[in-house]
């Protein structure tokens, strides 16, 4: 075919312009080379994540920059055509594939026992070797039902493990709790409120003891998808969940009041020990943390 | 004659591996293939170098990651965390960031990296819509560029909650408890992920193994193949002079085409290495270790997880319980909307190819403008989704204008009812305006000769050889 | 209102500005010289002040004032006690000019002085809890870190920022708190914020917190431009504004033809050999 020169090769005279640009081409390499070594310097030297990052980006800015100077105005940009064969096949072509292929498939399907059993076999292994998936995780038992307040009547502490009496906890205060010995169980953690007397608090039908002096529990793990309600509005008397924005009335057991919660803070039930300290005295109301398919079950 | 040296250099070297691999042929042909050289061609390579520079760092990274969870005392040089406990993931990445050199801005490029690339691959992704690269012949590579799309998506989510901070631990409980809400399945489900109820002591080890490993091979090779289907079905281009339905025109790969993207790459990887050291990014030492009872105001996920936070933030609280068995809230926004969402985007080739009866191989690009209804489609769904990413913000938006979240939260959920068909009716219009204007034929009208089944083959006279 | 604040406390203030540390201390009286003055008339002075300043809002007495619809217009000041008056008068949310509106930080209406004559005067108004004595000198800042993760990152952020409350609330941002005014903020629990007693976060406890708020103010940022530190969001905007920006102008640029070349007419490529 024919070898048409093809353009730029052997071209060693530039325009004015051209050799401004290739200047600039050559600069940035320059530019890019002392880049390089002043990042291999400031390694040596100890490293700052600032200098670093400035002149990696010089290095290959550089670099870069120089390419594509290179390849815009001194490679050739001619618009060249090239045809697009037909990517079908033909009619012919594909009949003679499936022929072939139905030719070799007959002797296997034509077996019928064997196909019968081999794909028992195949199907029995299959299955067979996605039982280790099970021990990725344990059953969901009752785990998800329960909590280590379940071991009732046990002592409420904070996260240094002390016990508080309700007088350590001042109007309008708020802190987070665990049941004793357990301040590393996640599903536990449990929100401490001294609403004010002024506070019409009313509380849910069966749960009128499950206070003392104006202290209420609630399960800290928002019942939309687990964060921690940590924002308390003591004024408004509202828990807010800062992930998704659930809104529960501390006042009305918690109740849901706006956002995508759809479900009441469970409530722990308080009472007091022979020595005065905050006690739970069951496990919560209900399952801690955002709703499963068999939550109510 | 100063040529021959190298000239004779390269022929001995061709010689050499076509006497091996019979390449020579092959090789010619590479080196003339032709792409079209608009500009908005080259979005799709931006991804590409962001994984490579992805790749790159993030192996420099597991040099020092160490995955476990194990309860550790930090004894490092950042004070304000001496003493402090927290798992030998979290310390292994605070050592990353205060101990090892250039750590910190290895970590930030690596972090910068991942925001662009899911950023290219949207961008890429709404040119590739927009203009109709995805009809025939290329559902194939559609289908794969979904694909690619969702695992960016979910190495990205689990990259950052490896370095178990505060926040992205935030973000795992979000996970947790929306695999959690399945019907059925959601509690063995998420047992068996996390190896036990949330945090569970495994989930930072495996995330290990599916981000540094699993995740990243599956999209080196989906892009090897995306990639080789682009060199089967050669690169669509917008129609113009000499340009056909049966042709490619543009410029040569050898030697400009490959210049330019090699020069696009230095200059993506600039542009990484530039963030990557000027602007901090994630600085978990202010968030602290994880603790599942605490959270900060302001939690978010990385930006390109935000569609799916605000879904979950504007919902309201419905939940369906029937019989002592119950679908939970988070199930619709979470798991049913994104389910929805990917099978819409993985199936749109077809619904329009269905819809509008159109089975022919297209090779030349479409503008927007001659396509309203799609363009209006697409830009209704990008209003959708971007009402959905506000969401995400609101308590953000709230906090620094001065308004209500409650009030942002409800404008939202009109918004997203509202908003879209809106959007969708002033694209249609503004389509058939500037359609009109620059009498640009409106392409839905094309009808095709075409045998039911079959398509109508074209004989492309080739050159004598 | 404080143009008429100055104009009658003026010669107030002549007395005052040569007023000596009253018991109890607050720091807001470092550098005045130590002529003393008498309890009592501090309290004069305080009382003075708040009858103009405070008492049509919270009462002759501090017993508060309900307005005509029942709405309370001023709370009682019975249990500000010091630290109440300390955090909203050196903070210049008292005075509130709108008492629908949740107060803010502003420049205080009153000097140091005056303040401490107010504080002062409150305090006797009832047994509200003293002015904590914050010292933040050699305190323990990874255990300040600890506290503020515990209690205070759920409305205040992690940076220390502030975060969104419900129906137009704010948790206010850190960084003009001073370590007292987190001392008093802490154990009065102002507007929607609730309140920590020394059984929850004792006086030491106090003392490494509020050094570490002191530290939000001007965290490590070895990693560059902070953009907030509070997270993702502020991070996106950077992405697609620096970054896509950046990459999508590249892109344009080398997309673009070079103007020096002229194109040569279209040269055709053979198909494929095979």
């Amino acid at each position: 075919m024919s070898d048409a020169p093809r353009p730029g090769e052997g071209e060693s005279v530039l325009t004015r312009r051209g050799v401004r640009v290739e200047l600039a081409s050559a600069a940035s390499f320059v530019v890019a080379t002392l880049a390089s070594i002043a990042l291999a310097v400031v390694y040596w030297q100890g490293g700052e994540p600032q200098a670093e990052g400035v002149l990696l980006a010089l290095a290959l800015g550089g670099i870069g920059v120089g390419i594509v100077l290179w390849a815009k105005h001194f490679m050739p940009d001619d618009e060249v055509t090239e045809e697009r064969e037909p990517l079908v096949s033909s009619e012919e072509d594909v009949a003679a594939f499936t022929a072939d292929f139905a030719a070799g498939q007959s002797s296997l399907t034509s077996r019928r026992v064997l196909v019968a059993t081999a794909g028992g076999a195949c199907a029995a292994l299959g299955v067979a070797v996605l039982f280790p998936i099970r021990s990725l995780g344990p059953r969901p038992g009752r785990g998800l039902k329960e909590t280590p307040y379940r071991n009732a009547p046990i002592r409420v502490v904070t996260n240094e493990g002390e016990a508080l009496r309700p007088e350590d906890l001042p109007v309008d205060g708020f802190v987070t709790v665990w049941p004793e010995g357990h301040t590393d169980a996640a599903d536990a953690s449990t929100l401490l409120i001294h609403f004010r007397d002024s506070q019409d608090f009313q509380p849910a039908p069966g749960r009128e003891d499950w206070t003392v002096e104006n202290i209420v529990a609630y399960s800290k793990l928002c019942t939309h998808v687990g964060c921690p309600v940590g924002l308390y509005q003591a004024e408004l008397g509202l828990l807010l969940c800062p992930c998704h924005q659930s809104t529960f009335d501390v006042l009305e057991h918690a109740r849901p009041i706006f956002g995508p919660a759809a479900r009441s803070l469970p409530q722990l039930p308080l009472g007091t020990d022979a020595q005065g300290y905050l006690i739970a005295t069951a496990d919560f109301s209900g399952p801690v943390g955002p709703g499963f398919w068999d939550r109510d079950r | 004659m100063a040529r021959d040296p190298s000239r004779l250099l390269t022929h001995r070297l061709a010689r050499w591996v076509d006497s091996r691999l019979g390449t020579a042929r092959f090789a010619r042909t590479a080196l003339n293939k032709v792409f079209p050289d608009h500009w908005s061609f080259m979005i799709g390579e931006l991804g590409l170098y962001c994984f490579i520079v992805l790749v790159l760092t993030g192996v420099y990274l597991t040099f020092f990651f160490d995955p476990s969870q194990q309860l550790v005392t930090y004894d490092g040089s950042y004070g304000p965390l001496r003493g402090v406990e927290m798992t030998a993931a979290y310390r292994s990445a605070l050592e990353l960031s205060f101990d090892v050199r250039a750590g910190l801005v290895m970590r930030q490029i690596h972090h910068w990296a991942a925001l662009l690339f899911l950023a290219s691959v949207a961008v890429h992704l709404a040119r590739v819509f927009f203009t109709g690269a995805f009809r025939r012949p290329r559902e194939i590579n559609w289908i794969v560029g979904c694909t690619l799309l969702i695992l960016a998506l979910l190495n990205g989510l689990f990259g950052y909650s490896l370095l178990d901070d505060q926040l992205s631990g935030t973000g795992l409980r979000i996970v947790y408890s929306v695999t959690l809400s399945i019907p059925v399945v959601g509690t063995w489900l998420a047992s068996l992920f996390f190896g036990g109820e949330f945090p569970g002591p495994d989930i930072i080890e495996r995330l290990y193994v599916i981000h540094i490993l699993l995740i990243p091979a599956a999209i080196a090779v989906l892009l090897a193949v995306h990639l080789a289907i682009i060199v089967r079905h050669k690169h669509t281009q917008f129609a113009g002079p000499g340009r056909r339905n049966d042709n490619v025109v543009g410029e040569r790969l050898w030697p400009t085409y490959a210049a330019k993207a090699l020069g696009l790459f230095f200059l993506t990887s600039a542009t990484l290495a530039f963030l990557g050291g000027v602007f901090q990014i994630n600085p978990i030492w202010i968030y602290g270790p994880f603790d599942p009872a605490e959270v900060s105001a302001a939690s978010q996920p990385d930006w390109y997880m935000g569609w799916l936070d605000g879904a979950l933030r504007i919902m309201p609280g419905w939940e369906i319980r029937a019989f002592g068995f119950e679908i939970p809230n988070p199930f619709f926004p979470g798991v049913l909307l994104a389910g929805i969402t990917f099978l819409l985007l993985y199936a749109w080739p077809f619904l329009e190819a269905r819809v509008t009866g159109d089975h022919a191989e297209h090779h030349v690009l479409d503008r927007p403008r001659q396509r309203p209804v799609r363009t209006a489609l697409g830009t209704a769904t990008i209003s959708f989704y971007t009402v959905l990413f506000l969401g995400g913000a609101a308590d953000v938006m709230a906090a620094t204008f001065g308004l209500s979240v409650n009030a942002i939260l409800w404008t939202f959920r009109f918004l997203i009812l509202l908003l879209p068909p809106i959007v969708a009716w002033i694209t249609y219009r503004l389509c058939k305006e500037l359609a009109a204007r620059d009498g640009v034929p409106i392409a839905s009208r094309v009808t095709w000769r075409e045998i039911p089944g079959r398509l109508r083959r074209r004989h492309v006279a080739a050159d004598a050889d | 209102m404080r143009l008429r604040h100055l104009l009658v406390a003026a010669p107030l203030l002549v007395t005052a500005a040569v007023t000596p540390l009253v018991a109890g201390g607050s720091p807001a009286q470092e550098g005045q010289d130590g002529e003393g003055q008498s309890e009592d008339e501090l309290l004069a002075v305080g009382r003075e002040l708040y009858l103009t300043g405070c008492a049509s809002c919270h009462g002759e007495n501090g017993e508060g004032v309900n307005g005509p619809d029942g709405d309370l217009r001023g709370p009682s000041l019975v249990e500000a006690g010091e630290a109440g008056a300390y955090y909203y008068l050196s903070t210049g949310r008292m005075p509130l000019a709108n008492p629908e509106e949740q107060p803010v930080r502003k420049p205080p209406a009153y000097a140091p002085d005056e303040i401490d004559a107010l504080v002062a005067y409150v305090a006797s108004l009832g047994d509200g809890p003293e002015l904590p004595d914050v010292d933040v000198e050699g305190a323990d800042l990874a255990n300040g870190g600890l506290i503020y993760r515990a209690n205070c990152q759920a409305c205040h952020s992690a940076s220390g920022s502030g975060g969104a409350l419900s129906y137009g609330r704010a948790a206010p941002g850190l960084a003009d708190a001073t370590p007292t005014q987190v001392g008093a903020a802490v154990r009065i629990g102002p507007g929607q914020m609730p309140v920590f007693g020394p059984d929850i976060i004792s006086d030491e406890e106090l003392d490494d917190l509020a050094a570490y708020v002191e530290y939000l103010k001007d965290p490590e940022d070895p990693g560059g431009v902070p953009i907030g530190r509070t997270g993702p969001i502020p991070e996106g905007f950077v992405a697609w504004l620096v970054g896509m920006t950046a990459l999508l102008a590249l892109v344009a640029w080398i997309g673009t033809r070079s103007p020096i070349r002229p194109r040569r007419r279209p040269e055709r490529v053979p198909a494929r050999h095979e």
